[in-house]
């Protein structure tokens, strides 16, 4: 990034942090709240955790919340600024294509920060569970953020923003009940295991779970090399909608 | 020097909507250009190709020599921009909208400050600068002619920028459009508020069903016209008027006025007419004013591209 898109993308981020100033205490309360809700939540929908069970669920719930994020509310922001004109403004900035969308998930993750180490303290406290947090934790969640917002940022520039919503909200049930990323890939159906080999989610799980407990899953440069390849795809497919001019 | 040459522009949505159909302008710098047309003419459209949202199906657009239609982040490099609706200010203070977009524009955090204050001490708004609220509409559209304005481009497009401003700001606005290109900008100047853009605007063209039907000096397309006055009757309605004579070209009627245009030579025939219509109680009162932009303007588009 040249030094004057990397100062497009803080003024971007600034403007985003400034003009939701007023909300965010709420913003950041909430995803704490639900954090905490998520680990003693957990125990009535699993009446028998393990400490293994406990360990797969908390490290899973990071990377669900980085895909939601990316997937619904980057994308919803997105259509919603597009209905508002706030969208077609920004455009017509000398900014790169892509700095709004990496403003916002940029945002998204300052806002989750919190949540995710309460929801982590708790996990620990609550569990008994053992993490082993490496420097690697920071670029699994960028390269996580990152992938999932660039797919929900392409939607949400590419499809109508009514459509927008309808699609991101099925996505969300795909992601919450046909994706193993709070449950061991082995428990769903074979077909549905052959589709997620070659989908990226079982390695960001893999990748998030691996810089929190040292525990990569199948291979850790086969997690990071798929997840970067979906990434790189996703942002460029991202920045092409975004070049699109009708 | 010319900064914005537009040639040959065409675009259609769809298969059949043609918004924009073989327009061709050029704005100089230092000059206030005045885009008029009613509603749907295809103004938004055009400005939407300068500035790069859109790729136009034909033509060719060159901002100082270079073709923004292959190069659009050049577009956006030299063009601010007011837009039709509202800037995006909610959450913002004014000062805050105003320096975020100057500084996104490449200028240092001290410079902006600096002109973001002139401006709002220009149109009275250090009141309510500072002021983190929803705005009123009025105060939105002065923040985002602010926004456009503090760190202008080459081309600073104001897409009707006086909608829901009080006069007396109004007045100051239009005094800092025409500073904007003084300083050296071409100003694009989007707007049906044909009245107001007559004092400001040095040239302009008419839009209609998306092409440009007049173009040039204000004074050019009202001599074209062929009469430099008007007459302007409120007509009783029941009462039949005299016939007008010959010299008294009728244009048209709006509600209970009766339109004409006037000669010079002519001018004491008409007024003589006017009085025998009055006396007779068929017209209520009567003015005669020098034509008008507005008077330009009603005869291109109604005729769309045919003067009267």
């Amino acid at each position: 990034m040249t030094g004057a898109a990397a100062r497009s993308f803080v003024l971007l981020l600034r403007w985003q942090l400034l003009r939701t100033r007023k909300l965010l205490v709420m913003l950041i309360t909430l995803q704490t709240a639900l954090g905490i809700g998520i680990i003693y939540g957990f125990g009535f929908l699993v009446p028998h955790v393990t400490p293994a069970v406990a360990l797969f669920f908390t490290t899973g719930a990071p990377t669900l919340s980085m895909m939601l994020i990316g997937l619904t509310v980057v994308a919803q922001e997105t259509a919603q600024a597009r209905v508002t004109g706030r969208f077609a403004y920004v455009s017509a900035l000398p900014v790169p294509r892509v700095a709004p969308m990496l403003a916002e998930v940029t945002y998204w993750l300052l806002v989750q920060l919190p949540g995710w180490f309460v929801t982590l303290l708790l996990a620990v406290v609550h569990f008994h569970i053992h993490l082993q947090v490496s420097l690697l934790l920071i670029p699994s969640v960028l390269l996580v953020s990152l992938t999932a917002a660039a797919v929900g940022y392409g939607v949400a520039v590419s499809a109508p923003p009514a459509a927008t919503t309808q699609l991101t909200q099925f996505l969300s049930i795909a992601l919450l009940l046909f994706s193993p990323i709070n449950f061991p890939l082995e428990r769903l159906p074979e077909w549905l295991q052959d589709v997620h080999r070659a989908l990226p989610i079982t390695y960001m799980a893999d990748l998030v779970r691996g810089g929190l407990t040292g525990n990569y899953g199948a291979s850790m440069p086969l997690a990071f090399g798929v997840v970067t390849a979906y990434c790189v795809a996703g942002l460029a497919l991202a920045t092409r909608a975004a070049r699109h001019r009708g | 020097m010319t900064v914005l040459d537009v040639a040959g522009l065409t675009k259609t949505y769809g298969d059949s909507v043609r918004a924009n159909d073989d327009i061709s302008l050029t704005v100089e710098a230092g000059e206030v250009f005045g885009l008029l047309g009613p509603n749907g003419a295809g103004k938004t459209t055009l400005v939407s190709q300068i500035l790069g949202l859109l790729r136009p199906d034909s033509g060719r657009i060159l901002i100082d020599g270079v073709d923004v239609v292959r190069r659009p982040d050049v577009a956006r490099e030299r063009c601010s921009y007011q837009p039709q609706a509202a800037a995006p200010v909610d959450g913002l203070s004014p000062r805050e909208a105003i320096e975020l977009v100057g500084r996104i524009r490449g200028c240092d955090r001290a410079e902006v400050r600096r002109r973001a204050t002139a401006l709002l001490d220009a149109l009275d708004l250090t009141g309510v600068a500072d002021r983190v609220a929803p705005m009123s509409g009025g105060m939105a559209r002065l923040t985002g002619f602010c926004m456009a304005a503090v760190v202008p481009g080459r081309v600073v497009v104001l897409d009707e920028p006086t909608n829901d401003v009080d006069p007396l700001r109004r007045r100051a606005m239009w005094t800092q459009v025409r500073r904007l290109a003084d300083e050296g900008a071409a100003v694009l100047l989007v707007t049906h508020n044909v009245l107001e853009a007559e004092r400001c605007v040095d040239r302009l063209a008419i839009v209609a069903a998306g092409r440009v039907v007049a173009q040039g000096p204000p004074a050019a397309l009202k001599a074209q016209l062929g009469a430099p006055l008007r007459l302007e009757c409120t007509v009783e309605p029941g009462v039949p008027a005299p016939r007008p004579p010959a010299s008294v070209t009728v244009t048209g009627t709006v509600g209970r006025r009766l339109l004409a245009h006037v000669q010079q030579q002519d001018l004491a025939t008409a007024v003589e007419w006017a009085q025998d219509a009055q006396a007779q109680g068929a017209v209520t009162e009567f003015a005669v004013t020098p034509a008008s932009l507005e008077d330009v303007y009603a005869t291109w588009v109604a005729s769309e591209g045919q003067p009267a």
